[in-house]
């Protein structure tokens, strides 16, 4: 057996720490190129949200490097993720390719379980008792690797508008984030965490600047991957501006075990409360909240927010729609990019570029 | 009974099902039903969002009718169906309509959502009835007509299809011809209502099938579990009940007696473009069909010549595989 997962962001980082720390033999899929994406998109239809085309891109290259096992996070409705697996099933059936299939599922109700029950009763099989033991240790392991991940990312998200060398935080993060993924133990992920911080912090930074700021909001995976929305982020603050996004693994994952609802969950709460003025009813994925969040980052003083989407997504569509008023009635500036497989990396730093521009003369002026 | 006011029904998505009833409702109620024109040959489309065909034409009607009328009906389609949702879009149309009309009439948004009890057909139905001033006894004596209305429609609704022109479909006065001719080809046409049996999104390409002979089955006389049967053994259930309908009934005419399936998409239909992918595979593996089947993409640039071009085609194969 050999399991393998999609990319996204730094996931591939904690589900190879879950695998590895329980001992199960695993792939991690190429990182997602070019390469990737053609497969992906050689293998559906030009209307298919971009998400589906990376991901299937990933799960083809790791099939022909030997892969077995897919492992893959279920969601519920009303949007097109879930159904990813019951149409990227059939299509790596008809290309030929062998395979089994893990659900993660997204809630826990006596189907998801019933359902996982099925799908795991052979691999159990393959699974030794060490296996079983060590799992729980496993994900204790791939959490902790996620939060530091995003510990590091958010730093870098701070320390990337002020660098005195344009390019060098983000070195620096790659360099910090491959440290966590290389620890083996609690500690010495610690002590990488650590390493990765003070390795940030000590990035060369012109404190005088005052940066603008920008949030990202939009569909989950646009936001999170910057393969998919081609490093907007790392792009905006190298252009200058401090970027923040509420999407984050730890957001999504607390979010549906229904825990947490002090923290991330009470800022998503508000987000909702604002996102009524406009929409009357919850649309489903992370519209209400891309709205909401454009309206609530209004008030806090944000300087401009950055709506990401994929092409012919069905909730972004409705929230890029009353988004631009939202951005006339409060008076703060949104870019929607709309993506997909074109390659747009030209066309989004020239965009974005312009927006920055465009920012800085309205902090000028008021 | 004297006029109470006017109630403007944009002539886009779910209307192409449900209009027979919202009609007679409201006309129960005591207020007279203005129904937008059809785009026509010139009619200008609005682009207020960047959404599939049939959301920017319901925008585009809304606008239309908004002078025109007391209140606009938009209800918020959250599901039609005990178990199954609709597309994510709908839960927003009616947000999207009050944006668009820059809120200078009132509209109509009751939550429609069959799974759960509080927004059942008849419940939203009386919460409208109550917005225009009607007490809970006159709602329900008026959707209960409606709806007996309704069902007797639906009865009628392939002859119909078949023998009136299809501008006249929803005329509700004319009554449909009994059974005419009988036509060399059954095809079986598939889709969202909306892209099924409005002409402005399929450029009136039911009347051009009728006149190459062709007799237009659709999936509404199908049953619950005629088409449960086709989709019960996927390895996830289909949540969109239009989709379900669409699979279900797709596969039900493949291996059934018609001589061709025709499948009506609108571009940008997220539903439509992954399920397409779905189907084509599926039918693939299952060892292909000898029933043929078209899928036909449209949208605001489709020119009639080119679906007619295809359709015509589409009859010639129907035709060799018949022979």
């Amino acid at each position: 057996m050999k399991v393998t997962f999609p990319h996204l962001g730094t996931m591939h980082i904690f589900c190879k720490a879950i695998a590895e720390t329980s001992g199960i033999p695993y792939i991690v899929p190429p990182e997602t190129s070019r390469r990737t994406l053609t497969l992906g998109v050689q293998h559906s239809n030009e209307c298919i949200c971009l998400p589906f085309k990376m991901i299937l891109g990933n799960f083809i290259e790791a099939l022909q490097m030997g892969a077995d096992t897919i492992v893959m996070v279920g969601s519920g409705p009303p949007c097109r993720l879930g159904l990813y697996d019951l149409v990227q099933k059939v299509i790596l059936e008809d290309m030929g390719l062998r395979y089994r299939w893990l659900t993660i599922p997204p809630r826990l109700t006596w189907q998801a379980i019933w359902k996982n029950y099925e799908e795991t009763k052979e691999l159990k099989k393959e699974l030794s008792w060490k296996n079983i033991l060590l799992f729980p240790y496993g994900l204790r392991m791939g959490w902790k690797k996620m939060m530091a991940c995003e510990a590091l990312e958010k730093l870098a998200m701070k320390v990337r508008p002020r660098e005195v060398q344009k390019g060098e935080t983000q070195k620096r993060l790659k360099k910090a984030l491959s440290g966590v993924d290389e620890a083996r133990t609690l500690r010495t992920l610690n002590d990488a965490l650590q390493k990765g911080r003070t390795l940030l912090q000590e990035t060369g930074q012109d404190f005088s600047r005052v940066p603008l700021k920008i949030a990202i909001v939009g569909e989950l995976y646009t936001v999170m991957d910057p393969h998919i929305n081609r490093g907007v982020e790392q792009k905006l603050g190298e252009l200058g501006a401090e970027v923040t996004r509420t999407s984050w693994f730890s957001t999504h994952i607390l979010r549906s075990l229904r825990k947490n609802k002090a923290d991330q969950n009470s800022e998503r709460i508000r987000f909702f409360e604002a996102s009524k003025a406009y929409l009357g009813y919850d649309v489903g994925a992370e519209c209400n909240l891309s709205i909401g969040e454009a309206i609530v980052r209004s008030q806090e003083g944000y300087d401009g927010v950055v709506h990401l989407m994929p092409f012919a997504c069905m909730p972004e569509t409705t929230a890029s729609g009353i988004l631009t008023r939202v951005g006339k009635d409060w008076d703060i500036p949104i870019l929607t990019l709309i993506l997909d497989e074109q390659e747009i990396e030209g066309r989004i730093q020239t965009l974005l570029e312009a927006f920055i521009e465009m920012l800085q003369w309205k902090r000028k002026a008021a | 009974m004297e006029e109470k006011g006017r109630i403007g029904i944009p002539r886009a998505l779910m209307f192409y099902r449900y209009f027979p009833l919202w009609k007679v409702f409201f006309e129960e109620l005591g207020w007279r039903v203005i129904v937008s024109d059809g785009l026509g040959k010139r009619g200008k489309i609005i682009y207020f969002e960047d959404s599939c065909l049939p959301m920017k034409l319901l925008v585009t009607h809304s606008i239309g009718l908004k002078d025109k009328v007391d209140h606009l009906f938009v209800p918020r389609l959250v599901s039609l169906h005990r178990d199954y949702i609709m597309c994510p879009k709908f839960r927003g149309a009616p947000d999207i309509v009050r944006l668009a009309t820059e809120g200078t009439v009132s509209i109509l948004d009751e939550t429609v959502d069959l799974r759960t009890r509080e927004h059942s057909m008849l419940r939203s139905f009386l919460k409208t009835g109550k917005r225009l001033g009607a007490d809970e006894k006159e709602g329900k004596r008026a959707f209960q007509k409606a709806e007996q209305f309704f069902l007797n429609f639906q009865k009628g609704w392939e002859d119909r299809i078949n023998q009136l022109p299809l501008k006249q479909v929803f005329h509700l006065e004319t009554p449909a011809l009994p059974k005419s001719e009988e036509k060399p080809f059954q095809v079986a046409f598939i889709g969202h209502p909306y892209n099924l049996f409005d002409t402005d999104v399929n450029k009136d390409i039911l009347s051009f099938a009728r006149s190459l002979g062709m007799r237009i089955i659709t999936p509404d006389g199908l049953s619950e579990k005629e088409i449960g049967a086709q989709v019960s053994d996927l390895s996830k259930e289909i949540y969109w009940s239009s989709g379900r309908e669409i699979v279900g009934s797709l596969f039900h005419f493949l291996s059934g007696r018609v001589d061709g399936v025709v499948f009506l998409t609108s571009f940008k239909c997220g539903i439509d473009a992954l399920l397409q992918e779905f189907i084509r595979r599926r039918l693939k593996l299952k060892g292909g069909t000898s029933i043929p089947l078209l899928v036909l993409s449209l949208d605001e640039h489709s020119g009639r010549e080119g679906l007619t071009t295809r359709l015509e085609a589409f009859r010639d194969v129907m035709e060799e595989s018949t022979h």
